[in-house]
This record gives structure tokens, sequence and C-alpha cells, in this order.
């Protein structure tokens, strides 16, 4: 296929946390949000006169002294992290929010705090942390409300001046979902036999929604949208199946880039720093206030294995099968990275369920933080690969 | 053979390869006739107990309860070297965990579907989880709050340090990771392997004590509330617990959580029930204020693994509900207190005041006698004894019910471990300071649980912190459940490592430096 | 009297004849020592049990 006229911009902006458009927006007097986790509403840290930045750590090299701090037994994420932030990579962001999502993301915040590794000089920064809700109900819904309200509208309103009205909230969804309703529609195209959109592209573009202002980079993604439109798919489709990647924290479209190398087109991506759910737009209605229904939508959709009540579990590895079966995949991909406690419960189970209840092929991996160099996990994505065709080729892609 | 404490060289009694010791200790005439008329109550505890048919069919049903024969071991372990008042602490304190632990096995295999299955008494059972409070069942003085994985997992490790090997290994087939933390894991294996009893009206699992608590809970419900079709209530504790805009979610998860059990039991919530638990509480609290006072003095009586054990027992199990508990309060204090005004010492020498800090080893639960015989290191207190102290209402007026939902609400949320391993640096790492000089201590043994993430997390300001300080920090690595990761000679030899080359120093009982008891129970 | 004192006399030796032996099991382990070697035949009937092993 013809290279997208944007790739490489797209592709630039993950090159640092702190990229030429959240520069610009700096620049213009807007103040950056860090946050981490999608369990934190990314609407509410893109009020006007604000814009999010979720943190990474691309081009990751060695975490010596994260890895002091947080022993090597904590996963890679939080340990690039946080040793970027020594480096002085985060001195970009005027405040950092986060939820206590897992226990490692929180300790990782907080050693930031503890060292006085981000915000430094800047008078009003500040470091929130967030209870979040467990379960999705009522209770937890007043907690979820109640959480945004003391540990993210507030502190932007004291601290920066910033408006956290209903209106001010209306407008930051308006705009989040003109990003999620193109990601989308891009999106989309992974459904047909021979897409006009690799796995690894569409990666790279979801996830610069999520580190660059949105406001900055709309035109390009509308491009981008009108150019696959017409873009004319390669006459012979070079993958041999179609996966789904289902996991935890993916901020590294190489391990997309890995998987599609195997032969394995990723056509749907159930990942925290995917599409599914986190592109989902927010549809609101003009009764209830808007912060309490942005609330309600991130605890429903919701797909973090923190969320612990049965419905919730249930609910989960049927999105997963749901997704499978919407973008036609032969098989699915859990990916965990190591010492992740969370997923390696979840990728345990999903996997056994998938497999067992919807009749799936699965492969279960853990994975380090970045993935490009991994020969280990290469082989096995190979391996699976091979092992799904030869199924599809007996005609049994749904007997597991 | 010896009256006198520390005169014996208390490794002479290990063998090498064995599961047991060659003997049990001379401790003069009083102190041995003592010990050995508190092992024939444990023999009788355990002979009631083998007498009846369903228990002796649970024997041979569930694996785990092959570690239930070494039950007077596990006392040994724990009186090691004790005298005097210090050894009938101990007992008071062990006795009593082991007539609770028997009768929870005895109740689970009544109601056990596969073995007595009772099942009127059933309808009655509420379960549990083994890192839960159970304060939510205060007012429930008519139904039994039984937990599955305190004799199968938590208990079993106690008594066999090997106990959780088979579980972990089993969980690990299935795909779980062999990083996480093995306790949730040997839980979850427990589950998988079909090992756990089946019964009950219904189950409240609760998030603490971590996110694979939280998780591995989830491998337990499937199978629980999905084919054994006992419902499950997922009672969800904050974890910021000290901040009080997470208080009104706490107190609605408890009332959430009363209402389920009402309903799937039909029994009502009993006030009067609730106070008299919440004034036990209350005494229990008063008690352990006492003894860390003590412990802050020259001559701490209540401490170590006496404290450690009972404190987790009394605290989080059986949180005001058992009578005996109180009446075990009662006779520690005035032990500790005719200790303290005889000036007594439980071992020949203090050498150094330690807090010890983090996740203690479970499979080495006596680690903190060995510190002492061996170092003359005193356990003044742990980070799991160092929970709530607040006082809960305990006076039934209509205020103080409302009042007993938050307070039933925070004694969950403090949880022991979690209480500091959860909400916030400050309670994990800057109290420990506090403490440090409130016991005026010249040494933190920082327990190192290499597969628990918030401690780990913590590991660089540990040090940092130490440094400034200018406090000897002890680092000491362990899997918690998994002696095969790092074994118990393997956690002294951390010890004896520092006190030899930082401390110089020798020890005090030679014998106990390098002990053969990697095959021991 | 004689035969009150005679069977006092024999509870007196039924007593001190269990106290020697439950002290000899006691000073010398051998309650563990029995429990020890009955374990490993317990492990072997529980690997020969049948479980519906699943997740």
């Amino acid at each position: 296929m013809k290279d997208l006229k944007h790739l490489i911009f797209f592709e630039d902006l993950l090159q640092e946390a702190n990229n030429k458009l959240v520069q610009q927006a700096q620049e213009e007097g807007n103040v950056c949000v860090a946050y981490i986790c999608e369990n934190t509403p990314e609407p509410l840290l893109n009020l006007p006169g604000t814009f999010s930045a979720r943190l990474r750590a691309p081009r990751t090299g060695s975490f010596d002294i994260a890895t002091y701090y947080l022993t090597s037994f904590l996963c890679e994420y939080s340990r690039a992290l946080l040793e970027r932030a020594i480096e002085g990579g985060y001195n970009f962001a005027d405040c950092v929010i986060t939820p206590d999502g897992c226990s490692m993301m929180n300790r990782c915040v907080e050693n930031m705090e503890l060292l006085k590794a981000v915000g430094k000089d800047k008078e009003h920064f500040f470091y929130e942390y967030m209870e979040i809700p467990m379960k999705s109900d009522d209770n937890g819904l007043n907690l979820y409300t109640l959480q945004c309200e003391n540990h993210i509208l507030k502190p932007l309103r004291e601290h920066y001046g910033i408006d956290t009205s209903d209106r001010a909230i209306r407008m930051a969804v308006a705009e989040h979902n003109r990003v999620c309703e193109i990601i989308r529609a891009m999106g989309e195209f992974r459904k047909a036999e021979n897409p006009v959109i690799t796995g690894y592209e569409f990666s790279v573009i979801t996830l610069a929604t999520y580190v660059a202002p949105k406001y900055l980079i709309l035109d390009k993604l509308e491009e981008t949208l009108e150019e696959l439109k017409t873009r004319e798919p390669d006459e012979k489709n070079p993958f041999r199946v179609r996966v789904e990647v289902v996991g935890s924290e993916t901020d590294d479209p190489d391990l997309i880039k890995l998987i599609e190398e195997s032969g394995a087109y990723v056509c749907a991506d159930r990942y925290c720093y995917g599409s599914f759910p986190g592109r989902d737009p927010i549809v609101l209605n003009d009764e209830e206030d808007a912060l309490t229904q942005i609330c309600r939508i991130y605890m429903q959709r919701g797909q973090c294995p923190r969320y612990m009540n049965t419905e919730k579990m249930i609910a989960r590895r049927q999105y997963v099968a749901d997704l499978a079966k919407e973008y036609r995949a032969d098989g699915i991909i859990y990916q965990q990275m190591k010492f992740c406690d969370p997923w390696a419960y979840e990728k345990m189970l999903g996997s056994h369920i998938l497999r067992e209840d919807f009749g799936y092929p699965v492969l279960a991996v853990d994975r380090p933080y970045a993935v490009a160099g991994s020969g280990q996990l290469r082989t096995r994505v190979q391996a699976f690969v091979e092992s799904v065709e030869l199924k599809k080729i007996q005609g049994g892609a749904q007997n597991g | 053979m010896a009256k006198e404490i520390g005169k014996d060289r208390l490794g002479d009694f290990y063998k090498e390869g064995s599961k047991v010791r060659k003997r049990r200790e001379w401790r003069g005439v009083k102190d041995t006739l003592y010990d050995y008329s508190r092992w024939l109550k444990i023999m009788m505890t355990l002979g009631k107990f083998v007498v009846k048919p369903r228990n002796v069919k649970a024997m041979l049903r569930y694996r785990w309860m092959a570690n239930y024969l070494a039950v007077p071991m596990m006392v040994d372990r724990h009186t090691q070297g004790l005298r005097g008042e210090y050894l009938r602490m101990c007992h008071v304190e062990q006795d009593l965990i082991i007539d609770d632990v028997a009768k929870l096995l005895d109740n689970l295999f009544r109601g056990d579907r596969r073995i007595g299955n009772d099942t009127e008494f059933s309808k009655k059972v509420v379960l549990v989880d083994e890192n839960e409070m159970t304060a939510v069942m205060m007012g429930f003085p008519t139904l039994k709050c039984l937990s599955r994985e305190t004799p199968s997992t938590y208990v079993s490790v106690l008594l066999n340090q090997h106990a959780a090997e088979h579980y972990l290994d089993v969980a690990a087939e299935f795909g779980l990771a062999t990083d996480v933390c093995p306790m949730p894991a040997a839980e979850a294996g427990v589950s998988i392997d079909d090992d756990a009893p089946v019964l009950g009206a219904c189950a409240i699992q609760c998030n603490t004590t971590c996110d694979g608590s939280l998780l591995g809970n989830g491998v337990i419900s499937k199978r629980l509330e999905l084919e054994d079709g006992v419902p499950v209530f997922q009672l969800a504790a904050p974890l910021r617990h000290r901040e009080d805009d997470v208080q009104e979610y706490a107190a609605q998860e408890i009332r959430g959580a009363i209402a389920f059990v009402e309903k799937h039991t039909g029994v009502k919530w009993d006030w009067k029930a609730y106070f008299e638990c919440a004034k036990r509480v209350n005494y229990a609290t008063a008690c352990r204020q006492e003894w860390l006072d003590m412990n802050r003095t020259d001559y701490p009586q209540v401490f170590g693994s006496n404290l450690a054990l009972y404190t987790e027992t009394n605290y989080m199990a059986i949180c005001g509900r058992v009578e005996d508990f109180e009446k075990a309060d009662r006779k520690l204090t005035k032990l500790a207190n005719q200790a303290y005004e005889k000036r007594m010492r439980a071992a020949k020498e203090y050498r150094h005041r330690a807090i010890v800090w983090g996740v203690q080893s479970h499979f080495y639960m006596d680690f903190l006698v060995w510190l002492l015989n061996c170092w003359g290191i005193v356990p003044l207190t742990d980070m799991l004894s160092m929970v709530s102290t607040k006082r809960i209402a305990e006076e039934d007026t209509p205020e103080n019910r409302e009042q007993a939902i938050y307070d039933m609400a925070w004694l969950t949320e403090n949880m022991i471990m979690r209480n500091r391993t959860h909400g916030g640096y400050k309670v994990l790492l800057d109290e420990l300071w506090e403490f440090t000089e409130q016991f005026n201590a010249d040494m933190v043994i920082l327990w190192e649980h290499i597969n628990c993430k918030a401690l780990d997390g913590m590991h660089g300001m540990f040090e940092d912190r130490a440094r400034e300080l200018g406090i000897h920090l002890v680092w000491v690595d362990h899997d918690l459940f998994d002696p095969r990761i790092i074994s118990r000679q393997g956690v002294r030899d951390q010890i004896n490592l520092y006190m030899r080359t930082v401390m110089r120093e020798e020890p005090i009982d030679p014998s106990l430096e390098v002990l053969p008891d990697d095959e021991s129970w | 009297m004689k035969k009150t004192l005679k069977i006092f006399l024999k509870l007196l030796g039924v007593l001190l004849m269990l106290f020697t032996g439950t002290f000899l099991i006691y000073i010398f382990n051998l309650d563990m020592k029995l429990t020890a070697a009955v374990e490993p035949w317990l492990l072997k009937h529980y690997d020969r049990i049948d479980r519906d092993r699943h997740l």
C-alpha cells in the first residue's frame, strides 16, 4: 500500500513525551495535565485551557535508577515512567493526576512526588491521586464523581483558574468525541477482508490521540480518514490470520508491528492505550450533569481487571469475544507486561474462557515494556500464527 | 537441658533432612510440666477433632489437611527458648488459635457438600476471605462466618513451610504468572485443584489486601458462584483509606454487604450483638495499646511472633465476635504486667531494639523468635500489628448505629497489612520512622516480600530515609508462601551477613546461625 | 479401707504410667516423629484422588 501521508507525523509524536504539539499547546498558554491509567476520564483533562498527555516513556533504554527505587519486581512500564521522570523527561507537565489503578502505578507516581522529579520551578504544579471504583454500581458512580470533582476539577480550578463548569466539560466532550469518531471510522476499515489500514498504522494514530493535544491533531486525523477512504489495498493480503490483541498498558506500536511481521493482522485492539473502549464516543444527554454522565460511562465501559464484581468479570470476556466476532478475528492474543498482577490473573482466566467457552484459539504471553527486540515473543507469535492458520485450513477456526 | 533462659544451644534440636526436631526442650521442672500440660491439651483438642468420622473423611479428601499433622510442632517453634511468663503468653495465644481453627475446620466439614453435607447448617454459613476483616459479621451472631482459605492456605503454611507449593504449581500450570503474590495464587490454586470445601448460603469477598488478592478472588468466585451456586458479594474497600472523601463509599459498601447477607440467609442484623462485639474490639485495642506502650520501654513483653500472630487473628478474623479472645486479652495483659513488674526479659541478652516492617515471611513466622535467640534483636513491633487504634462506638444509640456503619467500614479499610501497603506512602514510609522514634529502635528489619508490589515500590525511599536518619536497615527478602524461592536459611543468612559484616557482632547462640531446616515442616 | 487404698494405688499407678508414657512421647517428640512418617503416605493418597481440576 502507498504510505499514509501523515504517518511519519504521527510516529514523530510518539518519539518523545514532550512532543512538538505538547510544546505548541503550552506555548499557546494551555495547561498540560499529565496522567496515567485509562481510568482517568480524559475529557475532564481537556477543558478549555487544558490538554491531556498520557505519560509514556518512548525509546526506553535502561531503567537502573528506577529499579533501585521500585526494585526489579515492578512492571517495566512503571519503572520506565519513573526513570524518564528522574531524567527530567516530564518536566513539561503542569500537574500529574493518577488514579490508584494498580499498586505499581501508584508507587511510580508517589516516587516521582517524593523525589520531586516532576514540576520543577512550576509554581502551581500539583500531584493528585484518585480513588476509583472497583465495581460498576451506584455507589461506585458516587465515588467516581466525587473523586473527579475533588482530584481533577477542584485542583485545576484552584491552581490554574480553569473553567470547570458543565458547559466547559461538554465542550471538552464534543472535542473528545470528534477524535473518537474519526478513530472509530478508521477502525471500521479493519473489518475488511483486505484492509486499507494496517494494525500498526492504526495503533500509531490511536496512540497519538492519547499523547497529543486533541485540538492540534484533529486536522491530520480528518485528512488521514479521507485518505483511507480512497486508499488502495495491496492486491494480495500479506497477512495469514487475523487476531485481536487484548491486555494491559500497551503504548508501544512495535508490539503490533512484531505481531504483523509474524503474519497476523491486528484487527482489534482491546488494551489500555488502544481504541477499545478508550475511543468510544461519550454520548451525553441534557438532563443530567456532564460530570456524572462521563463517570458513569467510564465506569460502565471500563474493561480494567480491577473491576471485581462478577457481572463485570463476565462482561469483560464477553466484550473480547464480541470484538473478535465483529472484527472477524481468527485468534486472540492475551498479553501482559511481566510483573503485572491484575493482568496476570485476567490473562489466565480470559485465555481459558475465550478458548474453552468461546472456541477461539488464544495465545497468552507476557512481555517486556519495549518489545521490538524480543525474539522470544516473535517466535511465540509465529508459532501461534502457524497453528491458527492450520486450523483455518482445516476449517476449524472456531473449534479452538 | 536448662532452666535458665539462653543456656541451651537451640540449634542442637534440629536434625539434617528431618521434618521434625530431635526432642522437645527441657525448661526446668515447672516450665516443662507447664509446656507438657499444654501439649496434652493440644493433643486432646486434636483427639476431639479426629474422633468425628466426617473430619477423618475430610482429612483423606483435602490435601492441605495433611499439614495439620504438624500442629504441635508449630507451637514448639514459637515457644523456642521461652520460659516463665513468656512461655505462658505464647501458649495462651497459640492454644486459643488452635482451638479456633479446629472449630473452623469442624464447621467447614459439617456443612461441606462433599463431607458432612449438613444442608441446614450450610444455610447459616457466610463464607469470607482469608484476608478480610470480619467486622461486617459482628451483627450476625446466629450465622457462622467461615473462611475456607484460612485453613487451606493461611494456617497450612504456618504449620508446614511447604504447604502452598503444590497449589502454586497448579495455578502456574493453568497459566498464572509466577511473579504474582503467592498468597492469592495459592488460594486460586486450591480452587482450581478442586480442593476447597463447598458450602454456605453466600460469600463475601473483599479487595483486601492487594491487586493480586482482588484478582485471585475472581478465580475463586468463578467456581463458587457460577458453578457451586453460592452467591458472592464483592466488598470493595477503598485503597486511599485515610482520605475523608472515600468514607461514604466504604460505608455504603458495608450497608450493601449487610443487606446481601440478610437477603441470602434470611437473618436480620442484630444491633445488640454488634455493640457487644464493638466493646470487645475496643477492649482488644486497649490491651494492644498497653502492650505496645510496654514495648516502648526497656522491658517489652508481648512482642515478636506472639504479638504478630495474635493481632492478625484477633483483630482481623475475630473482630470482637468470640468471647474467648477477650479472656485471652485479659490473661495476656495480666502476664505481661507480671513480667514487666519483675523486669523480666525473654532472652539472655537484648542487643538491638528493632521495628519489623513489611510483610513477614509466612512460611517462617517463628523467624522473630530466632532473631531474638540468635542475635539478641528484639522485635518490638511489626507492621501487621500496627493497625487501627481508633475506638469505635460501643453504646447502642440511634446516632451510634449510623456511626457503626462507618466504624465497620473503617475497620475493613484498615485491615492488617493493607492499612500500610495501601493508602499512600505516608502510612508505609513516613509512619515507620515515627514508630522507630517512639519505640526508641536502633534497627529496622524490613521484610521485602519480593512479589508484594506495593512494598517493593517504596524500596529506594526506605533506603534513602534510613540513610538520612542513621538507622540500621536490614533487608530480608522472601517470597511469602514459597520457600523454594528463598529458603528459611536464605532468610537467616541475610541477617547473619548484616550482623557479621556491618555490625561486626557474634551471635548469642551460634548453634542457630545455620540450621538444617530445609526439609522441616 | 484396704480396698480403697488398693484402688487408689492402682489408679495412681495407671496415672503414673500414663504420665510416664505421654511424657516420654512429649519430650522425645515421638508424636511428631510418627506424624512425619504418616505424611508421605497421605500425600500419595491425595495424588490418587480424582479431581475436577479446572478454573
